[in-house]
């Protein structure tokens, strides 16, 4: 290390006085937020897993999860319904793209459009979320009581549903904050918030919020319902 | 998005630059002192909070080492004192006992050693140093600081519950935190105690995004990465490493609190209590221990990384010399970094875990030793042939140099799965991490404030009583601990209430007795410390070098009582590393002077 | 700045689009697999191989969102790495805990006969109910 007279370099990003990364502090934040989040989302599942593979067996989730909404009797759909929200969800992440995208062309009305798409498919997939806890709680799951069997009929824990019922709850509880957030960011963008500031910025820190929830989903439904 | 724009957005101050002298914004009491947002003002309330706590855990050990010391006395004005709970016929009872200790541990490791250390110094030093005029986004930060706060406060009402507070080791290992049936202290006080760690982690996880952002985003002109004090490089790893490990342990409590209260079992299975079989099924006690110490052993260095930081930039300032080998100083510090991050498991040696992945995980603390070993020799080094001025902060980090040696020399020996089966919870695991992250950690915060406290409080300690603070705490560390080796080699374990009726510890009566008597000739010492620091922040000698130290970094650029927003005018532009101390015949040149024509290379 | 990420913009106006329709033809393919799944013996390799192959379409399906719609791809190479960097720690995580978590259930099984009585008995079948149950809800 030497006192420095290294003038030459191309890009000086790290040199000081601006931000090496060209981003504002508050979308740098919000970044490591969701990596620290993504830690505590990982911990649970990781904690599923450990859980799993010192089980001798385990509950079939395509037994376990095999009903929709206005279901005929003695029939199953295993995957049908979670499907659904699995595209719910990631429909309103396209929708919250093209806000955030309005929002770099400081396009109001677009911004509004799309929020409110966004917002909408977020009740809608809390919606069918708590359709699928109530069907599950009538059949008998719930923390700390598990009806289902092993895949291979031995008695299963009630590991299984209790840590469904605290994963998707935790993820739940990330939607339900992010329709929050979302809704703050329309009242905001209908109160000319933005223009008047000149930048859409916070919109695009939402949106990273929302398309992590998004993200968390797509481990979440892997771990969950397929394997 | 152009950057500079964006990059000042949260310092209003840059507005109105020029009349920061003549109408400082009217500030009422509430927002300078209680909910200031200024980083200088929120570092001394963690400060300050940090050291009420460090009383009361040194308090809490100062008891359960009366109770060691002392098994068979009879104190009875301490029940008067204290109360039945906690003293029954003249005895520190067994329940209070295991309340003392997982409390002392609780508490100087979460609220003294991380909120107190990293929280002040994190806040005081990174926009200081680094040349901003706060951190990033100040809002944040006193969130950060209120969020310690609430979690000190429901700690300290856990003291005060009828059951007591939580009294199963600081690790919180279910079964006993997640069973309220399993004993008194993991009912009301483990509902506050988990409480309290949750709002806990909320605030270290504000701080460190902060800290983050404002290190990355918030370097003034020519503040290069590399030419950051190694005090930023080392808060900068500690946040890191906060953020990526504080979640983890949250997952871990989230599933105990289901646990404890909704009849969950993922920490539980096969369990019988008081004679009743339990329902729970299927879970398993190590995965808590995973995930704890997936936390718990990089906050090691959440402690350490800090001190080590403060200690290097003393070093180097009271030496009149570089710190030798800078760049090998940050390597190191990102190599403990990021093998911190891997060898959480050598907690869990003896718990049934794989041994396979037991040896894996000796590796990589092996590996540890490496980088440790670069920073000791770099410190060593840096001493060598200086021209050394003993003042206070300096004896300090000479201190931590040396405990940071014997301390973690037996590291090494605890590291090697084969010899933990032996020195597992025994009096030689206490010595070594008391030592090596406790006394060390307790040394850099000393002298960080001995070094720092003409910044922060425009006036100057009183030396004497620092000198008798520092060689009694030294003396006293040593002594305290050394003899601890000696009894956990012996196969003396930690937690037992009470030795004298092992026929095989009777031995060690007497040394329990005199690392008692030590232990409240060095917690009475710490008085001389707090003294001094309260009475010098009205008293003390006024500081009337703005740069009393003749240290290079930016914080003795601004004025002796900096005000929010730091420098009075245009933020000061760098041009050198920190640490050019006698180069060209000259005493020390500030980071803010231009490199001159004819001035040498090194 | 302004006006490369303005030119980037309309480079990508297909973009969204494109990486939407990758994102559901990747689901489509998680659930066709998770369908096959469901005819497979439990433990068979053709199961761990599909379930694999299910958390490579899961990473990539991941991977799509991070570089597209939370527009990583398009941020300075610094920033990705250290957000991807930090992600690594990840790998050893898994390893570590589902390791000690299979050793955790070999252990139980060879020094714990009851507990391997109990879990590999096999419960009379009663679930007809359970469905029935939930049906009528």
């Amino acid at each position: 290390m030497s006192t420095p007279t290294t003038a030459a370099v191309p890009t000086k990003w790290w040199s000081g006085g601006k931000s090496p990364f060209n981003v504002e502090y508050g979308k740098l934040m919000m970044w490591y937020f969701l990596m620290s989040d993504t830690f505590t989302f990982g911990a649970l599942l990781i904690a599923y897993g450990t859980i799993r593979f010192s089980s001798n067996s385990w509950p079939n989730p395509n037994e376990v999860f095999q009903s929709y909404p206005g279901m005929s009797e003695g029939t199953s759909a295993p995957l049908v319904f979670v499907s659904i929200m699995t595209f719910i969800l990631i429909i309103s992440s396209v929708t919250m793209v093209l806000a955030v995208r309005a929002g770099q062309e400081m396009k109001k009305n677009k911004v509004v459009f799309n929020l409110i798409l966004t917002i909408l498919g977020g009740l809608a997939f809390l919606s069918c979320q708590a359709w699928e806890w109530t069907h599950l709680h009538h059949e008998g799951a719930w923390w700390g009581s598990n009806p289902f069997l092993n895949e291979d009929g031995t008695q299963s824990s009630t590991n299984f549903t209790n840590f469904f019922f605290t994963i998707t709850g935790f993820h739940g509880f990330h939607v339900f904050s992010g329709v929050i957030i979302n809704i703050i960011m329309l009242i905001m963008t209908l109160n000319n918030v933005f223009e008047k500031r000149g930048h859409y910025l916070m919109i695009e820190k939402a949106g990273l919020y929302w398309h992590f929830v998004d993200l968390v989903w797509v481990f979440v439904f892997t771990c969950f319902y397929l394997i | 998005m152009s950057n500079e724009a964006v990059l000042h957005t949260p310092s209003s101050y840059a507005v109105h630059d020029d009349h920061a002298h003549d109408h400082h914004h009217h500030e009422t009491f509430i927002t300078k002192y209680v909910f200031s947002q200024d980083h200088k003002m929120i570092s001394k309330q963690f400060l300050i909070t940090g050291m009420v706590w460090a009383l009361i855990g040194g308090l809490l050990s100062v008891l359960f080492r009366l109770q060691l010391g002392y098994p068979d006395s009879k104190f009875p004005w301490l029940q008067d004192l204290l109360g039945k709970f906690w003293v029954e016929d003249g005895r520190i009872t067994a329940q209070a006992y295991y309340a003392l200790v997982t409390t002392h541990g609780t508490v100087l490791i979460f609220f003294v050693l991380t909120a107190g250390l990293s929280g002040t110094f994190a806040n005081f030093l990174i926009p200081l140093q680094i040349g901003a005029r706060d951190m990033a986004s100040p809002f944040m930060n006193m969130l950060s600081y209120w969020f310690f706060f609430a979690a000190s406060c429901v700690m300290f009402s856990s003291l005060f519950v009828e059951t007591g507070p939580f009294s199963g080791g600081w690790t919180a290992y279910p079964p006993l935190s997640a069973l309220g049936q399993a004993s008194p202290g993991s009912k009301t006080g483990m509902d506050l105690w988990l409480i309290s760690m949750a709002l806990f982690v909320v605030s270290t996880l504000l701080g460190g995004l902060n800290y983050v952002a404002t290190v990355l985003n918030m370097r003034t002109k020519g503040m290069s990465m590399t030419r950051l004090p190694l005090t930023i490089w080392a808060l900068f790893f500690t946040a890191v490493l906060g953020i990526l490990t504080f979640p983890v342990l949250f997952s871990g409590f989230i599933l105990l609190i289901f646990d404890r209260n909704f009849g969950t079992s993922f920490y539980l299975s096969d369990l019988y209590v008081n004679g009743t079989v339990l329902p729970n099924e299927g879970g398993s006690a190590i995965l808590y221990q995973h995930l704890f110490w997936f936390l718990a052993h990089p906050e090691v260095y959440i402690v350490m990384l800090p001190a080590m930081g403060m200690v290097s930039e003393i070093l180097s300032i009271n030496s009149r010399k570089p710190i030798f080998g800078y760049i090998a100083m940050v390597g190191s510090l990102f190599a403990i970094t990021c093998l911190s991050l891997l060898v959480w498991a050598h907690h869990m040696f003896v718990t049934g875990l794989n041994p396979f992945l037991g040896s894996i995980f000796v590796l990589f603390t092996l590996l540890i030793a490496v980088p440790s070993a670069i920073k000791v020799f770099n410190w060593l080094t840096t001493l060598w042939r200086g021209n050394i001025r003993f003042t206070p902060a300096m004896m300090f980090a000479i201190g931590f140099v040396s405990l940071f040696i014997s301390g973690g020399l037996t590291g090494i020996w605890l590291g090697n799965s084969a010899l933990d089966i032996h020195l597992h919870d025994t009096y030689f695991n206490i010595a070594h991490f008391h030592l090596v992250m406790g006394v060390a950690s307790f040394f850099g915060m000393f002298a960080g404030v001995y070094h720092w406290y003409p910044k922060m409080y425009g006036r100057q300690l009183n030396n004497t009583l620092a000198y008798i603070h520092f060689w009694v705490t030294m003396i006293g560390a040593y002594l305290i601990f050394w003899p601890m080796h000696y009894e956990g080699l012996a196969g003396m374990p930690r937690r037992y209430y009470d030795y004298s009726i092992w026929e095989s510890f009777k031995q060690f009566a007497e040394l329990n007795r005199f690392i008692s008597t030590v232990v409240i000739i060095v917690f009475a010492t710490q008085f001389l410390f707090l003294f001094n620091f309260f009475y010098s922040i009205f008293k003390g000698r006024k500081a009337t070098n703005p740069n009393p130290w003749g240290a290079n970094t930016l914080e003795w650029t601004t004025p002796i009582h900096p005000g929010h927003g730091n420098w009075p005018g245009e933020i000061p532009e760098v041009h050198r590393w920190a640490y050019d101390y006698g180069k060209d015949d000259r005493e020390f040149i500030p980071q803010t002077e231009p490199v001159g024509a004819n001035e040498s290379h090194h | 700045m302004e006006q490369t990420t303005q030119a980037e913009h309309s480079s990508n106006k297909h973009e969204i689009r494109n990486v939407t329709i990758v994102l559901t033809v990747l689901t489509l393919l998680e659930l066709t697999l998770g369908f096959m799944m469901m005819r497979m013996a439990d433990g068979s390799t053709a199961k761990i191989s599909t379930k694999i192959a299910i958390i490579i379409l899961m990473l990539a399906k991941a991977y799509y969102i991070v570089a597209y719609f939370m527009h990583l791809k398009h941020e300075i190479k610094n920033l990705i790495m250290t957000i991807v960097v930090p992600l690594t720690l990840f790998i050893w995580f898994i390893i570590a805990f589902l390791g000690d978590g299979e050793s955790y259930k070999n252990l139980r099984n060879t020094y714990d006969a009851h507990k391997k009585a109990v879990s590999t008995q096999k419960v009379e079948i009663k679930k007809e109910t359970h469905s029935e149950e939930g049906a009528k809800h």
